[in-house]
């Protein structure tokens, strides 16, 4: 049981990364991104080519895919300062379908469908964090650094600017902010940041393919803000923890038969998201009524 | 007075831009003046406000230059104008609504880019000026109320003193007065007179002919994007012929 919960924390504390690092392009610079799977999968496939080629040592792989996922990040930014809205989801899912061929194509670096096997265990300071107990240790570490990154940039003068340029971007330049560089700035921190927690994934399970990098991690992610509270503080872990608590939920309900469950699943994501957007539009944490000016 | 002529912080020559085959700014040339206010007015659809976009950069002209101080502003981007002295207030006010009214007016004096931006002594400074415009424009109990909550005069205040608070030495202000009740109007004009007297020089766009009348020393009238009087607001508004074309009677 302990070696289940310890699992589910791990699993819960990289979908928070990744949730919170998406709601700081979403809920603060108004970029609407359904790619986010993407900079998670550039840090996965990052962190198991280093690992196994050059060092496990998150002191070589967590700058490494960061930097890389900043770069790939360029691809996203750059329909960002173009459009806004439903015509970025449009570009941004666009990226994704990108990605998910060249995972699955890319055979000498990702592995192909079949994906990375054989990824070594992160180590720190020479010493391999293989304990499933000890990773969740590094997991928490690794959110409260990036919750701490992203809530001071928030604050700073740069989460100002961030801010006004999603409520108006035209009064923003007026207001002498650079918006185009702004905006490359922010989704390149957030990419950077996402791809922490594919780092965090490929030693954890030691393992792997594109299926955990397409769309539907993106609107799981996308969904986890949404439920939780865009533009909050607290909703992207809290709609981390309940879409993922959620399946293991399901799993305890002995009377649902095992190869029905991810059907209700389905069903209950879907009836939680209709009834929050009628009842607490701006999500859990969130007020109830986000007006738009 | 200086007897050494000075550069008009604003000098705009020729300036052309049309729509297809609608001329919303046909050969615009004049000068804004320091420390007077310039009032543009004309019937709706005069290409005001469009004039006010092509200056910030919002625009690109077809042709005409813009100069501000001697140095072309055309080509530059909104935000370059802007860090170049030029401030702008919206019809629409397009306030940034989901923050504070206090950090709408710190946002507007941290034009930085970086992830990282010097603190200190100038974040102290900032704050203290931000108090002080909240106090001036009778905000300061409105402080941490998000801007999409003020009433409507607030918001037109929040506006002005996000103008105020850029540090701008040219103001553009679009409709700024529209709907203000007395007591309001009469604190707006206060701010207006008292930041022209500091050396601000102030354009602005104005359909109340009694707003026009009382606080502009000089009027454009503009109409179908032509340039067709400027002077006293006495000397425009009182000819007849412009006054026939403000009120709608075109003669044939």
């Amino acid at each position: 049981m302990l070696a289940y919960l310890i699992n589910l924390g791990v699993l819960v504390g990289i979908n928070a990364v990744l949730a919170v690092t998406l709601n700081f392009v979403m809920g603060y610079a108004g970029i609407y991104s359904i790619a986010h799977a993407v900079f998670f999968g550039v840090g996965a496939y990052t962190a198991a080519f280093v690992a196994l080629h050059l060092s496990a040592s998150l002191f070589v792989t967590l700058p490494l895919a960061m930097l890389l996922a900043a770069a790939v990040s360029v691809a996203l930014a750059l329909p960002a300062l173009r459009v806004r809205g439903e015509y970025f989801v449009a570009a941004s899912l666009g990226l994704q379908v990108i990605a998910v061929t060249v995972f699955s194509e890319w055979k000498s670096v990702t592995g192909g469908i079949g994906g990375v096997t054989g990824i070594p265990p992160a180590e720190l300071f020479g010493r391999a964090v293989a304990a499933p107990a000890h990773f969740l240790v590094l997991t928490l570490a690794c959110l409260g650094a990036v919750i701490a990154a992203t809530t001071l940039l928030l604050r700073s003068a740069f989460g100002r600017s961030l801010q006004a340029l999603r409520d108006s971007e035209s009064a923003a330049q007026a207001a002498g902010k650079n918006v185009a560089a702004i905006k490359t700035l922010a989704v390149a921190v957030s990419a950077s940041l996402a791809a922490v927690a594919g780092v965090l994934y490929a030693h954890y399970i030691a393992f792997v393919n594109v299926e955990s990098f397409t769309l539907d991690t993106s609107v799981l992610l996308m969904a986890m803000v949404i439920i939780g509270g865009t533009g909050t503080l607290l909703g992207p872990l809290v709609g981390a923890l309940l879409l993922m608590l959620l399946p293991s939920l399901f799993s305890f309900m002995s009377f649902l038969p095992p190869t029905e469950i991810s059907a209700v699943q389905q069903i209950a994501y879907g009836a939680t998201m209709v009834l929050l957007m009628i009842f607490r539009p701006g999500g859990l944490v969130g007020g109830n009524a986000r007006a738009r000016s | 007075m200086s007897t050494v002529p000075v550069e008009p912080p604003l000098r705009v020559r020729g300036l052309r831009k049309a729509f297809g085959g609608l001329r919303v700014t046909d050969d615009v040339s004049f000068d804004l003046a320091a420390g007077i206010v310039t009032t543009l007015v004309g019937p709706n659809g005069a290409g005001k406000t469009t004039l006010f976009n092509q200056i910030t950069g919002e625009l690109a002209p077809d042709g005409g230059s813009i100069a501000l101080h001697g140095q072309a502003l055309l080509g530059l981007a909104p935000w370059q104008v802007a860090r170049r002295g030029v401030a702008r207030s919206f019809q629409d006010l397009r306030l940034f609504g989901q923050m504070t009214a206090h950090d709408n007016l710190l946002t507007a004096m941290e034009p930085a880019t970086g992830l990282w931006q010097p603190g200190g002594a100038a974040r102290q400074e900032r704050r203290e000026r931000v108090a002080q415009l909240l106090e001036a424009t009778g905000l300061a109990a409105q402080a941490q109320a998000r801007a999409v909550d003020l009433s409507y005069a607030q918001r037109k205040f929040l506006s002005l003193a996000r103008v105020m608070a850029s540090r701008a030495r040219l103001w553009l202000l679009d409709e700024p007065a529209s709907g203000l009740d007395r007591g309001s109007y009469e604190r707006f004009v206060a701010l207006v007179r008292g930041a022209v007297r500091g050396g601000v020089t102030v354009c602005l766009i104005e359909h109340n002919l009694d707003i026009v009348a009382d606080l502009s020393d000089r009027v454009l009238f503009l109409d179908r994007g032509r340039l067709l009087a400027e002077g006293t607001p006495q000397a425009v508004m009182g000819d007849p012929a412009l006054a026939a074309i403000y009120f709608g009677e075109r003669a044939a």
